[in-house]
């Protein structure tokens, strides 16, 4: 079905694995909310055919927390990008991930703003050019890992658009974890980041993350910056 | 039987009344009471002492989504971080009901004394053209009544509704009978999440799809919106009217102000809106016929009284009462 994504974009690789893995799960209709931010990947709640929320910027993961907290028996899954969720959503990561409410939050991590055109995000690499740092981002980015792994009890699983059976696994895991579990889901932008950086397709991105990242299936204490897997502690609730 | 109770606590007593289940809010002089209050009632009800003021009214939103009766309150400064959410309220027909516990402006203010200063933030404070539903009560029953009225209102509107208040009623205390008030309790009218295929969006949409592009149907959305709202607000057109047949002035005031000047009606007329937005247009009109000058007396530099101007079509003239203190010798003097 036509949705408003670029040709070449990764979100709809995400979204694929959701639904997938949800329907894997016998996951239904009426047990599920999904909620999302601003961003192009804030479009993906209006295209899963349940009742979901397309909230305003950054205010995804207090949205999915009122409508936890006002129904415990829903599953809520908070579906957004790096810049919604870790930008102006920043203080709402930290303390709804410190309160542990049992919300799977599936983040689209493209290191961009991407839908206002390409401006940098909290999660832009050292260096990289962008609308918003055009001499090269001088910041080191925001250490997503290191915000949710702070708290006592923690979920935080690393995947990619490439890894598409790790991602499966990732979801599957988060949805059955009680708590706040946060996927960082390495995507990509082609149009307003990847062609300013000079590659020439979606692929071509895909292929650079691949070659970027590995699977770690056992990884101790935290996931190096180029290791995808899960970090998780279960300490009593 | 009669108790002792604050106006702040007046306002969660209604609330709870209502059928409200769900409150988040961040403490904030002088509206704190209502948080203390509820926080003892956890067991009861679902409480959230939330990080700020912006993820209090996101919660709500949620809650209220998921199929509860929902409140949250704050002062001035809170107010303002929450313009955006109300205005995504607005657009996605959720229920709920803030209270505003006003103080003296700009910014943080005097925040111990009390203000009318939100009038304008509350009609408004969001971007975008939206018409919400306003309340202020004057008295300690009043809280409690209007409290109600207020999720009654939001029910019927499906929008959010602004409860205001004053520092000084917020903490004024008298003793009632809260007993003695029996209100009908409006049933939520949105069906909770899991029921079906929905999408609530803050994009102007049809049936959840987003229409960005198209003018013509903004048009066709923005006067339903209006109209269901403008309906919704009829029922619950209150005021209060003392009329001094020998006067040729008629004084507006509202809130702690119009308890102060209540000694005054043996020498003027009096009208008291309780709902402030939307303006009684009608009651406004058919009383003001009759007199010469019309003074709207306000903890504010005329901001309701511009409110009237517009709506009577005639000169209204202002008395703002600014710095948080309230004197009926001053008012008198000033009429003189």
């Amino acid at each position: 079905m036509p949705t408003t994504w670029c040709p070449g974009c990764s979100i709809g690789t995400v979204f694929k694995q959701l639904a997938s893995t949800l329907s894997d799960m016998s996951i239904g209709k009426q047990d599920l909310t999904v909620v999302s931010g601003i961003g192009c990947s804030g479009r993906a709640a209006g295209y899963f055919d349940v009742d979901s929320v397309h909230g305003t910027h950054g205010r995804a993961i207090p949205i999915a927390e009122g409508v936890k907290r006002g129904n415990d028996k829903l599953n809520v899954i908070v579906f957004s990008g790096d810049g919604d969720l870790s930008g102006i959503g920043g203080n709402h990561l930290l303390h709804s991930s410190r309160r542990d409410i049992n919300l799977t939050v599936i983040c689209i991590n493209n290191e961009i703003y991407g839908m206002t055109g390409g401006q940098m995000a909290p999660t832009t690499k050292v260096g990289i050019k962008t609308l918003t740092s055009p001499l090269g981002n001088s910041y080191n980015p925001v250490n997503l890992q290191g915000i949710i792994t702070s708290n006592k009890r923690h979920f935080y699983a690393r995947s990619s658009t490439f890894q598409i059976a790790h991602l499966q696994k990732c979801i599957k895991e988060a949805i059955e974890w009680d708590g706040f579990a946060f996927i960082d889901v390495i995507s990509y932008c082609i149009e307003n980041n990847g062609r300013r950086l000079g590659f020439k397709s979606g692929y071509e991105m895909l292929e650079h993350n691949k070659k970027e990242f590995k699977v770690n299936s056992s990884p101790e204490g935290r996931l190096k910056d180029d290791e995808l897997g899960i970090i998780k502690s279960a300490e009593e609730k | 039987m009669k108790k002792l109770i604050m106006g702040n606590e007046a306002v969660a007593l209604g609330s709870l009344k209502a059928g409200m289940s769900f409150f988040a809010a961040y403490p904030i002089t002088p509206a704190s009471e209502i948080m203390h209050f509820l926080a003892k009632k956890e067991d009861e009800i679902e409480f959230v002492h939330a990080e700020d003021e912006i993820a209090s009214i996101h919660l709500v939103i949620g809650a209220s989504l998921a199929g509860r009766k929902v409140l949250t309150s704050t002062s001035g400064p809170g107010m303002s971080l929450k313009q955006e959410a109300i205005g995504l309220a607005h657009m996605m027909e959720v229920p709920l009901v803030i209270v505003n516990v006003q103080r003296v402006g700009p910014s943080t203010g005097m925040p111990t004394l009390p203000s009318q200063g939100d009038v304008l933030q509350a009609r408004y404070g969001s971007h975008g053209d939206y018409n919400p539903i306003v309340f202020y009560p004057n008295s300690v029953e009043e809280c409690y009544k209007y409290a109600i009225e207020a999720h009654n209102a939001s029910e019927e509107s499906r929008s959010p509704v602004i409860l205001l208040l004053d520092g000084f009623l917020g903490h004024l205390s008298e003793t009632v009978d809260l007993g003695n008030i029996k209100i009908n309790i409006k049933p939520r009218t949105l069906a909770p999440l899991g029921k079906g295929s929905r999408h609530f969006t803050g994009l102007l949409s049809r049936d959840g799809i987003p229409l960005t592009k198209d003018s013509t149907y903004y048009r066709e959305w923005y006067s339903k919106y209006k109209k269901r709202i403008s309906d919704a607000a009829d029922n619950y057109r209150f005021y209060e009217y003392i009329e001094n047949k020998k006067s040729k002035t008629l004084l507006i005031a509202y809130g702690i102000t119009s308890r102060v000047i209540l000694p005054l009606k043996n020498k003027y007329s009096i009208f008291r809106p309780i709902r402030l937005f939307p303006v009684l247009d009608k009651e406004l009109m058919k009383i003001s016929e009759k007199y010469d000058r019309i003074i709207v007396i306000e903890l504010n530099d005329g901001q309701y009284k511009g409110e009237i101007e517009k709506s009577l079509k005639r000169k209204v003239e202002s008395m703002p009462l600014l710095g948080g203190t309230l004197k009926l010798k001053e008012i008198e003097e000033k009429l003189k």
